[in-house]
């Protein structure tokens, strides 16, 4: 499917919209919604930290050269996307242009904090910016893209349309689908590395609530470790999410201090194998996977 | 070919502009035989840099520089104190403590701010394909002044460097000259940690100065040489670096170990032919 994706891209040619996105999960629905109108380069390695990605030349010429660039608009590539916009001093790309889509404008995000106040970890002014991980968050920034497209490049309008029901249509069956798939375990406890999944377990009812970082973006620290593995202890918790780019020893030890197991999830899709094949395989590839976790421990309503 | 250059300019411009100072004080550093100095006030610079950081400030307010110039100062202080070591005690063992305890205390200090591992990568490598115009211009300004002080101050500081034995002599206030040799250097390492990194502060001083050093033999010729070295091998780094798609600034430290390599064969080569 990609090779053929990939093949009509160098034949079409210069027609089509050229397109960046800034993570691997926008990159996906921009695909999704684009087909073959538009070109999608995605500046993120899958498998990369989305706070902090090494700026390299090649970024810049791709920003200059674009049409459109899709970003997540939370702050989450605020440490990277700014410097690599003003070198690469793309009218088309100017905030407030449509060329400019900034996916999380309009979406209600959660843990807006009262004050900007650093001491509590990474400062995200305008909320937890890892929003993708709720399906019907994708489906909004489905919509956003959609709209962008529409306007930067009007004459393939209809098609954009087409693909965007062709895709929310899938993605709506699919939503239910997860839904059943995590029901017996509503209510459980999970340990995450990061504060990186409260969307997907507001979605489903999951508790992703201790973090082996003591405060976000920090690592993690021996006496807050103990805390957590006491606190898993006393409630029975049984998996951990780890996620490419963190620590994965910490995690282990963590987990062998507990009897829990860890559970490498990404993101972004391709990030882990598996989850290479757009954005419903990924969340596929999520909700299994934690579904098949969840399910070992036992704790669950079978 | 437009393209690369707009998108390369201002780092081009910086390595055009800043390196040359550096490369002198290069000459300076490795006649006194100093090597590591540079990376241990550059690392306390950077520690500077990380406690303001973690002090709330961004990395380019003017109080993440006071902070830095401001620990920069006293490890100048220190190292003038200790420039004659202890018994028994070569300064460099002295030096490369003040390195590693600098470098030890920004860890722990990003540690615990959440831009930590940014922040960290960040004194090591620079941004230099990001560097904003007006910092190349307020940097190049600092290394101009410095610059002047240099020449206008150039008996004192050659005889500091190539020939303490008749500074003192002559009656030179040697303690006074090492310290405002020191602060100067500190001030060029700040401004430039903040832009290159630890890594390119120190190759664009020691790779240079070394290159010259096999060639030429008066400090002049030394100095030509040396900005020669510099000059192609920036340029080199930042070619390389868009036409690969490398990391800047890590891009320039290997093309400045290339251009040593080369060096080093040449004058091989020569001398064989020599015989």
């Amino acid at each position: 499917m990609i090779v053929i994706s990939l093949c009509l891209s160098s034949l079409a040619g210069e027609s089509r919209l050229n397109v960046i996105a800034t993570t691997e999960d926008f990159g996906a629905i921009a695909r999704e919604i684009g087909g073959d109108k538009v070109a999608v380069t995605v500046l993120a390695q899958p498998a990369e930290d989305a706070h902090f990605v090494t700026p390299k030349p090649s970024y810049i010429v791709k920003l200059a050269r674009a049409d459109v660039l899709v970003e997540g608009g939370a702050e989450l590539e605020i440490g990277w996307l700014p410097p690599l916009l003003d070198g690469a001093r793309n009218p088309k790309l100017a905030l407030g242009q449509p060329g400019h889509v900034a996916c999380a404008e309009g979406l209600a995000l959660l843990e807006v904090p009262h004050t900007a106040d650093r001491c509590r970890g990474d400062i995200h002014a305008m909320g937890n910016p890892h929003y993708m991980t709720d399906p019907v968050n994708a489906r909004y920034v489905a919509q956003r893209i959609c709209e962008g497209f529409t306007a930067v490049d009007p004459s393939n309008s209809k098609e954009y349309l087409k693909c965007f029901n062709s895709f929310t249509n899938r993605l709506d069956e699919k939503i239910t689908a997860w839904q059943k798939q995590l029901e017996p375990f509503r209510g459980q406890r999970i340990v995450a590395f990061h504060n990186s999944w409260p969307y997907l377990a507001a979605r489903f009812g999951l508790k992703i609530d201790l973090f082996l970082e003591p405060k976000s973006g920090i690592p993690p620290s021996p006496a807050h470790l103990a805390d957590v593995v006491a606190a898993m202890k006393a409630e029975k918790v049984g998996v951990i999410i780890v996620e490419p780019h963190q620590n994965r020893k910490i995690a282990a030890t963590v987990a062998a201090r507990t009897g829990a197991q860890v559970v490498y999830l990404t993101q972004f899709p391709g990030g882990v194998k598996g989850s290479e094949g757009g954005y419903l395989n990924l969340m596929d590839y999520l909700v299994s996977s934690l579904a098949d976790a969840l399910g070992k421990t036992g704790n669950g309503r079978e | 070919m437009n393209e690369a250059l707009s998108i390369m300019l201002w780092p081009l411009v910086a390595c055009l502009l800043l390196p040359g100072i550096l490369v002198y004080l290069g000459l300076h550093i490795v006649r006194r035989e100093i090597i590591f100095v540079d990376l241990a006030l550059a690392q306390v610079a950077a520690l500077g840099i990380c406690l303001a950081i973690l002090l709330g400030h961004d990395s380019h307010d003017w109080q993440t520089t006071a902070w830095s110039a401001a620990f920069t100062m006293v490890g100048a202080a220190v190292l003038t104190l200790t420039r004659r070591g202890g018994r028994g005690i070569p300064q460099e063992a002295l030096i490369g403590i003040v390195y590693i305890v600098a470098a030890a205390g920004s860890f722990l200090l990003l540690s615990r701010s959440p831009e930590g591992n940014e922040e960290l990568r960040r004194t090591l490598v620079g941004e230099v394909l990001l560097v904003r115009p007006g910092e190349v211009l307020r940097t190049f300004a600092l290394f101009v002044i410095v610059g002047a002080v240099h020449v206008v101050f150039r008996r004192q500081f050659r005889m500091l460097s190539y020939d303490p034995e008749r500074g003192r002599s002559e009656g030179l206030r040697m303690w006074w000259w090492d310290f405002l040799f020191y602060v100067l250097f500190g001030a060029v390492i700040t401004s430039f940690v903040r832009i290159g990194g630890v890594l390119l502060v120190f190759s664009y001083l020691i790779i240079p100065a070394v290159c010259a050093n096999i060639f030429a033999t008066s400090l002049k010729s030394q100095i030509a040489a040396g900005w020669a070295i510099a000059t192609l091998a920036g340029i080199g780094g930042l070619y390389a670096s868009y036409r690969l798609d490398l990391p800047t600034g890590a891009a320039i430290v290997c093309a400045l170990g290339v251009a040593l390599l080369v060096t080093g064969l040449v004058k091989a080569v020569v001398s064989r032919i020599g015989r």
